[in-house]
């Protein structure tokens, strides 16, 4: 029994949703850190996780000065749990990051990888690829003969553009029953997934019921 | 053999993989499979040039297993190129995330191996272990490391990336500092934990 | 077959395996160390897998031959792999090349060896099993160990490390989690 099992069994409604909101945060980033591709970005959590921060940092400011010994131990606590909050959307963010820049041409050209980029991911890996690009040319790519200055050449069974590697093995726990078994790829092998079942499987057998929200990575 | 220089190459880029720091940019290997690159493509030109563009492999295939060849070769030290230019810029962004000033450090480094009395930019990137294309790289990637940053302003993206357990640091005062001000305002109840440290 | 930028695929490309050229070759003896000559039809040469692989499987025509014929590389000759059904834990694999598994990987790839699969995968599970037990015992880094240690590929070499590093990190998680009682 840890801390999910016991959230999970109180009822959805009747928790206020800024705990809501962090335990989803929570989710997202773990998966985020565990999943081997970039996971749609999460445009309206993220805005309220964000307000958040700016309205606790604003009052962090105005309590300051404050010599009330309460309010001082107060302002303590806040700005420990804002540090915590910072942490985890940094964490989350250089995590995509890092995918975004292992395969940067990858998440440019591949259509419903680039719209699970935010708005800032997609122009820094824009500008990113083009900076490496223009990199190599002046390093050495210019002085080749024109056939070969492709960054995207495909020849001899070999792609330069690659993405990551989908069938990654990844923890798993459904969070509620899964209506649908789950086929694995390329084997006859399909399983079923209750609530609180813990698999191992590979990234690509689950990705759609963990994106869907009925099973969580860990 | 053709792919020499580039397989030099790619063990220095394994090498530095290993490395904390970043070695000298191996300009002559470079230039030198660069070089075996552009002889390969005029070897190609000059073994089709007789055939004037109606080459058919299958009644000429020791000419084509040529070709091939020299083709695979070009490919292969493209590869080998890019690879090692990948593993010293993937190094190279490192050191922007974690807030080293890479130009800053490679020109004192610079400096000290020029000996007193060099102040000119470019005597020094002589010195520097970066290509002068490097040295471009990281300035534009900086540039745009930072500006990417400045849409996070409240989070701070190159912070620390261990998950926070003290709200406060200790700090051990090694000079007189004076009056310190940090991001909410003067350093009043942190001032306990500097005191811990300050008997040293 | 690896990355385009991966450093270890790369390394693993350049490793050699013998191959025999199936028509006579004009000028192409720089291949074999005779820069300026020709390769005589059935000259067996050296090549590393970047070149080789792709001749092999090159036709010019539909019915025509490949341009060479690949063979098995020393390190998985009969010799190599009846060493290792022996004993699978004595034999010094990066004494043999670098990057012994995927080497074996590639060029099986072209080959119908069942037998010779078994073996390597029967091996890499012994090896495996033993480099995590030293992984975990930090002790076992010395005396007799350290010639296993030592005959690490490249693969095992990096399971060793991320096997120790895994055990280290716990042993730290564990230590935090009392100091917190």
């Amino acid at each position: 029994m840890d801390i999910d099992d016991i959230l999970a069994e109180v009822d959805v409604h009747a928790v206020p949703r800024q705990t809501q909101d962090l335990q989803e945060f929570t989710r997202a980033w773990v998966t985020e850190r565990n999943a081997p591709e970039i996971l749609p970005w999460p445009d309206a959590l993220m805005q309220r996780i964000l307000e958040r921060i700016r309205r606790q940092i604003e009052l962090v400011e105005e309590q300051t000065g404050n010599t009330d010994p309460k309010a001082n131990f107060r302002l303590i606590i806040f700005q420990t749990e804002l540090e915590r909050f910072k942490f985890l959307v940094r964490s989350f963010l250089r995590a995509r990051v890092a995918k975004i820049d292992a395969h940067a041409l990858h998440h440019l050209t591949d259509p419903s990888t680039k719209a699970r980029l935010s708005p800032s991911e997609l122009q820094y890996a824009t500008t990113h690829t083009t900076l490496l690009h223009a990199h190599y040319r002046s390093s050495f790519l210019s002085q080749f003969p024109a056939s070969l200055q492709r960054m995207d050449d495909t020849a001899g069974g070999m792609s330069m553009v690659e993405g990551p590697d989908v069938d990654r093995a990844v923890f798993v726990r459904a969070l509620k029953d899964v209506e649908e078994p789950v086929y694995v790829e390329g084997t006859d092998m399909a399983f079923e997934m209750r609530k609180g079942d813990v698999v191992v499987m590979r990234w690509s057998a689950v990705r759609e019921v963990v994106i869907a929200g009925d099973a969580e990575l860990i | 053999m053709y792919g020499d220089h580039a397989l030099k190459l790619i063990q220095h880029a394994k090498r530095t993989q290993a490395l904390a720091h970043l070695p000298h940019y191996q300009t002559e290997l470079v230039r030198e499979t660069t070089r075996e690159v552009r002889d390969l493509d005029k070897d190609v030109s000059n073994i089709l040039a007789p055939f004037q563009g109606s080459f058919n492999p299958s009644s000429e295939p020791a000419t084509a297993c040529s070709v091939l060849v020299n083709h695979l070769c070009m490919r292969r030290n493209k590869r080998c190129l890019l690879a090692y230019h990948r593993v010293r810029s993937d190094k190279l962004e490192e050191m922007c995330w974690s807030g080293k000033d890479v130009l800053d450090q490679e020109q004192q480094a610079g400096r000290q191996g020029n000996g007193e009395g060099s102040g000119m930019a470019s005597e020094v990137g002589n010195q520097s272990s970066l290509s002068p294309e490097e040295d471009e790289y990281v300035r534009q990637y900086g540039d745009m490391l930072a500006a990417y940053k400045g849409q996070w302003t409240d989070i701070d993206l190159t912070g620390s990336l261990e998950p926070p357990r003290d709200l406060f640091i200790d700090v051990r005062v090694l000079r007189d500092a004076g009056e310190i001000q940090t991001e909410y305002g003067y350093a009043c109840h942190s001032l306990t934990i500097l005191c811990q440290e300050w008997n040293y | 077959m690896g990355s385009y930028y991966d450093i270890d695929a790369i390394l693993t490309d350049a490793q050699k395996v013998p191959c025999t050229f199936d028509l006579d070759m004009p000028g192409l003896g720089y291949l074999d160390e005779n820069a300026g000559g020709d390769i005589k039809a059935g000259t067996r040469v050296s090549l590393p897998l970047w070149l080789s692989t792709l001749l092999a499987v090159q036709r010019l025509g539909p019915s025509s031959q490949p341009l060479c014929t690949l063979d098995l590389p020393a390190s998985i000759s009969p010799r190599v792999l009846a060493a290792l059904k022996a004993g699978p834990k004595t034999v010094d694999l990066r004494q043999l090349t670098s990057h012994y598994y995927e080497l074996a990987a590639r060029v099986l790839e072209l080959f119908e060896e069942e037998e010779i699969v078994d073996v390597l995968s029967e091996t890499f599970k012994e090896r495996a099993a033993e480099i995590a037990d030293h992984a975990h015992n930090p002790r076992g880094a010395l005396g007799e160990a350290q010639d296993f240690l030592r005959g690490l590929d490249e693969m095992e070499r990096q399971l060793f490390r991320s096997a120790h590093d895994s055990s280290n990190a716990m042993r730290e998680w564990m230590g935090e989690t009392k100091k917190k009682r």
